[in-house]
């Protein structure tokens, strides 16, 4: 049975754009379209994967991160930030919220993903 | 190769971006995540890296003139580890201490050294293999941003 990765994406067009390429390598995708939902889908029903985007209503990405890495029930389940915040502080306050990998939004991020999913054992 | 310079041997992969546009900057990203994959980093500390080179790429791009960013393995001892260098003959004459410290402010967080090296002065970044998990998780903290 296919492994299930929880995407949580506020837009609903790049959550179908991420959903697709997730899916292209034999994934299944659910997706919360903010960060409370996501937690509360993570805890219930725990995925193998959490991709993150960082800007998200009520509470961002970093949060969110931060609060699956320190609930015993979610803490070892992977996450990939995936975002539009490249920059230097945005990229570290990802790693120290204990995100796996984290991915600017750009043309190679597809590609990366998939590099990411196999380097962390979700893929062969 | 000849403008490759930098306290380290060298090693592969030895690669070059030239930064002339904004998407090169992407470019630049891409190459040094590749390069650090293939030396054995993490994909955190792929993150970080990629993240240094193109910060530095934008750093350049604002000079108006072509440079290059290179990419290469170097060798300490038994420490394997990832240098990304990119000559600044614009910071001729600026004082080495306040560029460094500028640039450990900016960039001190992704990688373990950063170093203003030769005439004109190159600028080296590097990440060390074996001690990059460790300087990550000595890091962690709480802050937001």
């Amino acid at each position: 049975m296919a492994l299930e990765v929880l995407l949580v994406e506020d837009s609903k067009t790049q959550a179908a754009q991420i959903k697709e390429t997730l899916e292209s390598v034999g994934l299944r995708v659910r997706i919360a379209y903010d960060g409370p939902d996501g937690i509360r889908e993570a805890i219930e029903n725990p995925p193998a994967l959490v991709v993150l985007d960082v800007k998200l209503p009520t509470m961002d990405g970093f949060q969110v991160c931060r609060r699956l890495k320190r609930n015993p029930a979610t803490q070892d389940i992977p996450v990939i930030m995936l975002t539009e915040k490249a920059g230097p502080k945005a990229t570290m306050s990802g790693l120290r919220a204990g995100a796996d990998d984290y991915i600017p939004k750009d043309i190679f991020a597809s590609e990366h993903l998939i590099n990411t999913l196999q380097e962390l054992g979700i893929l062969e | 190769m000849s403008n490759l310079v930098g306290p380290y041997k060298m090693r592969p992969p030895i690669l070059s971006v030239k930064v002339e546009d904004s998407m090169d900057i992407m470019i630049v990203r891409d190459t040094a995540r590749r390069a650090a994959g293939l030396l054995g980093f993490t994909p955190a500390n792929r993150a970080q890296l990629s993240t240094a080179a193109a910060t530095l790429a934008e750093l350049v791009l604002k000079t108006g003139e072509a440079h290059t960013i290179h990419l290469n393995g170097v060798v300490s001892g038994t420490k394997d580890g990832l240098q990304i260098s990119s000559q600044a003959p614009w910071l001729a004459g600026v004082s080495a201490n306040n560029v460094l410290l500028a640039l450990k402010t900016k960039l001190g967080a992704l990688v373990d050294e950063i170093i203003l090296d030769g005439t004109p002065p190159t600028i080296v970044m590097i990440m060390w293999l074996s001690d990059a998990r460790h300087r990550l998780l000595d890091d962690v903290g709480d802050d937001e941003s």
